[in-house]
């Protein structure tokens, strides 16, 4: 690569022009090294500039862009198509964000302002130097299949908005729940393993006796799940207390229970990360008012921190409150106590009346959904997280509502912690259409800015294999690291703790990072 | 002769970290110039080396930004970042040189106001302690 | 494999102070892999210590290096020129790594940057522990597969001491007793009559004990014919 650097100098936004001078910037650009072209624009982002850079910058033959002017998410993605059909690698296009990072934060100090953004541009420019042009790569994905784990309210409609996609859908079922649903339903059915990516996974399935893998391009994890015990001191203290939805079951299979009944809101109210949601309220509220019904005399209370039932459900708080259900409602200061010594009494501070409040009960019943044993096991078979409650673990909201970590795998329902039917439904519908759509791509696009393994200098020491979330960095036939480039996400992790510095990632080496550090601290402002 | 002006890194990862900043410049507010901003794709991908060789090159003071840590998008990224900046940290320390110099922070693009501040936490930091070595020291 | 941990910082900065140019070497093998001296922890090294001199003001020279083994001659050749021409050696390597480059370079000094501590098995990344001490003479297939010499702190043979309490030892609550473990893994193996058998005294010639040992290979050794010269490596 010869290194024919254009520098485009962006002024579209009013600010800049304003505070500094964006003409001695790009004087300065055409003195430095290597800068064959350089071009003051009114807004970058704009079809007629961008026509002219880009014809510029073939006529000056040019493979490496310097761009001043915002962040990259913001530029135009037409300047980089067009740099492209131009065959300016887009690897090799480096965006410096003097707006948002000099312009605007430092309109104060216009003297400082100019030498930091010239600073800037001096760290850009050998950065871009220092730049390799990288591709691309594309992989066809080997099916369409979205494979839902779970045929409970949130899977069914999962499968039944991917199928609306055009993917063809599998459910995994692991008992013998029979209903209508597109695409295939196979009962009995365990998840084993799980290989492969986003896009082209094999997991591997019992299905009844038999054994048989299935690949397929995205994973909806629907298994449900919620708490069937007291956790925290509460349960030491009381071991009779039952979670709602058996006390609903026994009590509609006709069973009298032993009054009073309390129920409290959480299976640990002393607990922080099991937080009170929406299916406590609106269930709890249902099953009291069900009890009164059966019979007036009945004693109920229901101990609660917030009541925010859902919708209109918030109307049966009202009628609760009618048929005569006692409410009362604690915090932090005066969470529900039971005393080992009188394990039929609960004492807990009514935040109405400021005082300690003894229930005796004859049934303690707190708000849960039946819980899924198998969530860990299946957290562990596809290696996305579980939370600290007991539920798996969503990815960053960056990346959507109903992610994992993991791309291609996506997650919904009470598997991420107790939720109402409906809402899990909603959740359903979202994590199938995401699903559906990522597997409608047919492709997986890979490479760029991913991790790369120098053999010579790697110890196998195996931590970067055991750091990574993607599961790219494997032991290859050499016995070395080596990186299932599909799988990088290009964060970078292995490469920071690599105590060999035998990976590097590609474009952002350590030796540009500290040279670029290096830049930015010789400049003086 | 002005007296000398702290130097800053700041290394922010491409998510969250970056989007601070814009975030502050968007709603108006203004911070010292001294901060220098690094990008790199996750804080994971920065080495306890980068941090300590910024130092040696002159910074003042180094902190590392990344997205906070429960919404991390390369999920354990910013932990990761952490435990590195931790290491650091114990390492000044065992030097003698003081670790607030060092400092990992959390934010999330929607916190405008989390970035100024860091800004001026560690301005403070370096105005209290002095420049790490003399004047003209640099190699 | 070997696990060491590097010095305090201060520590080194001391022992290193009255040198001027100092050469760092790493090592690629165990050490590298237990965090401890391999090319990152070798070059942050140097980092730290150039900061600590900036800020005292102090001028000092390094050269930061890497070899595959430093417990061998023929890779430390490799380096050679580097080692010659500093005042001082810091290895992060093993003891050995050190101690191979004073033997075969002994006008020249050659410092410890790391403390070499254990035979270790990493339990987790960044966790290891110590289960033999190379005693010379392995017996761990009577005593299921877990070694009493490296795991017991009294290095008990025949069962657990008096201060065995529900599977720790008294030592130290978080460190599990030998023994007990020893048994409950002759019972998953059906072979508990084995904890019955009493071990005679141990011969500990083969142990430190019995002073420096060397393990002789004659077969693998070669003959003044076969032997080669400096540098033939590459």
């Amino acid at each position: 690569m010869k290194g024919q650097i254009q520098v485009i100098g962006c002024k579209s936004c009013t600010e800049i022009p304003q505070l500094i001078d964006m003409n001695k910037l790009i004087e300065k650009a055409s003195t430095m090294d290597l800068v064959v072209s350089t071009v003051l624009v009114g807004a970058v982002c704009d079809s007629k500039s961008i026509k002219q850079v880009v014809q510029e910058a073939k006529e000056r033959e040019v493979d490496r862009v310097v761009v001043l002017a915002c962040p990259k998410k913001v530029v135009n993605p037409a300047l980089l198509a067009a740099f492209k059909k131009a065959k300016v690698n887009e690897f090799l296009v480096e965006y410096v964000n003097i707006r948002d990072e000099v312009v605007l934060p430092h309109m104060d100090d216009p003297p400082r302002a100019q030498a930091k953004a010239e600073t800037m541009m001096v760290a850009a420019l050998q950065k871009v130097m220092g730049l390799k042009p990288l591709e691309t790569l594309k992989e066809q994905m080997r099916t369409r299949n979205v494979v839902v784990l779970g045929g409970g309210a949130s899977g069914r409609k999962a499968a039944e908005t991917a199928a609306k996609t055009g993917a063809h859908t599998i459910i995994i079922e692991k008992g013998t729940k029979s209903f209508k649903a597109p695409g295939v339903l196979m009962q009995n059915s365990v998840l084993l393993k799980s290989k492969g990516y986003g896009g082209n996974f094999v997991l591997t399935i019992r299905a009844g006796e038999k054994v048989e893998e299935l690949q397929c391009a995205a994973i909806v994890v629907a298994t449900g799940g919620g708490w069937t015990r007291l956790n925290g001191p509460l349960a030491k203290a009381c071991k009779s207390a039952l979670p709602l939805y058996e006390l609903d079951e026994q009590i509609r299979a006709g069973k009298k229970m032993e009054g009073p009944i309390v129920i409290v809101d959480s299976p640990d109210p002393a607990g922080k990360s099991m937080q009170v949601r929406d299916y406590a309220w609106d269930e709890s509220l249902e099953l009291a008012i069900e009890l009164k019904r059966r019979s007036t005399d009945s004693d109920i209370t229901i101990v609660f921190q917030e009541m925010r039932a859902f919708g209109l459900s918030e109307l049966r708080y009202k009628e609760a409150a009618e048929l005569g259900v006692r409410f009362i409602r604690y915090d932090a200061t005066g969470i529900p106590k039971i005393d080992p010594k009188e394990p039929n009494v609960v004492s807990v501070k009514d935040l109405a009346q400021g005082e300690t409040i003894r229930l005796r009960f004859g049934t303690l019943a707190f708000a849960s959904i039946p819980a899924n044993d198998d969530n860990e096991g299946i957290a562990d078979t596809l290696r996305i997280p579980m939370s600290p409650d007991g539920g798996i673990r969503h990815g960053s909201i960056q990346r959507g509502p109903v992610s994992t970590p993991r791309p291609g795998i996506f997650i919904c329902g009470s598997a991420l912690f107790p939720k109402t039917k409906d809402i899990a439904e909603e959740e359903g519908m979202v994590a199938g259409e995401l699903a559906g759509e990522f597997a409608s791509k047919g492709i997986i696009e890979y490479g760029g800015s991913v991790a790369e393994v120098t053999q010579e200098k790697c110890s196998a020491c195996l931590t970067c294999i055991r750091t990574c979330p993607y599961e790219a960095p494997f032991i290859g036939i050499a016995n070395k690291a080596e990186i299932r480039t599909q799988a990088c996400q290009g964060c970078g992790m292995c490469v920071g703790i690599c105590p060999s510095k035998a990976i590097e990632l590609r474009n952002c080496t350590d030796d540009i990072i500290m040279q670029e550090t290096k830049t930015m601290l010789r400049g003086d402002f | 002769m002005t007296p000398r002006r702290p130097k800053i890194v700041g290394f922010c990862c491409e998510r969250h970290g970056l989007d601070s900043p814009v975030a502050a410049a968007k709603s108006g507010i203004t911070y010292d110039a001294s901060v220098r901003i690094i990008d790199v794709p996750c804080t994971g991908r920065v080495d306890g080396l980068h941090i300590l060789k910024a130092l040696e090159d002159g910074a003042d003071a180094v902190f590392v930004l990344g997205c906070l840590e429960k919404n991390c998008y390369y999920d354990t990224g910013s932990i990761e970042g952490r435990k590195r900046v931790e290491h650091v940290r114990s390492m000044l320390e065992e030097a003698g040189i003081e670790k607030e110099r060092v400092e990992m922070f959390n934010t999330s693009s929607t916190m405008t106001w989390r970035f100024p501040e860091i800004v001026s936490k560690m301005c403070d930091v370096v105005n209290r302690l002095g420049p790490l070595g003399k004047e003209g020291d640099e190699q | 494999m070997i696990v060491a941990k590097r010095k305090p910082l201060g520590e080194i900065a001391d022992m290193i102070a009255p040198y001027k140019k100092i050469t760092v070497i790493g090592c690629r093998s165990c050490v590298a892999i237990c965090l401890a001296g391999g090319e990152k922890e070798v070059k942050m090294l140097v980092s730290a210590l150039k900061v600590k001199n900036k800020k005292e003001g102090r001028k000092q020279q390094f050269e930061a290096l890497v070899v595959e083994r430093q417990c061998e001659k023929e890779w430390i050749q490799e380096v050679e020129d580097k080692i010659l021409d500093s005042d001082l050696v810091l290895s992060m390597a093993c003891s050995l790594g050190a101690q191979t480059i004073g033997d075969n370079y002994p006008h020249k000094l050659a410092f410890p940057a790391l403390n070499t501590g254990i035979f270790g098995v990493p339990e987790e990344q960044g966790v290891w522990s110590e289960k033999c001490v190379g005693c010379g003479n392995c017996i761990i297939h009577t005593t299921g597969g877990i070694c009493p010499i490296a795991r017991c702190a009294k290095s008990m043979l025949n069962g657990p001491c008096g201060g065995s309490s529900d599977g720790h030892c008294e030592v130290n609550l978080e460190i599990d007793c030998a023994w007990y473990a020893i048994h409950e893994r002759l019972k998953l193996q059906n072979r508990l009559e084995l904890i019955e058998q009493v071990s005679a005294p141990k011969d500990w010639s083969t142990s430190h004990s019995g002073g420096r040992r060397t393990y002789v290979r004659e077969d693998a050794k070669l003959t003044q014919h076969q032997k080669k010269g400096k540098g033939a490596v590459r």
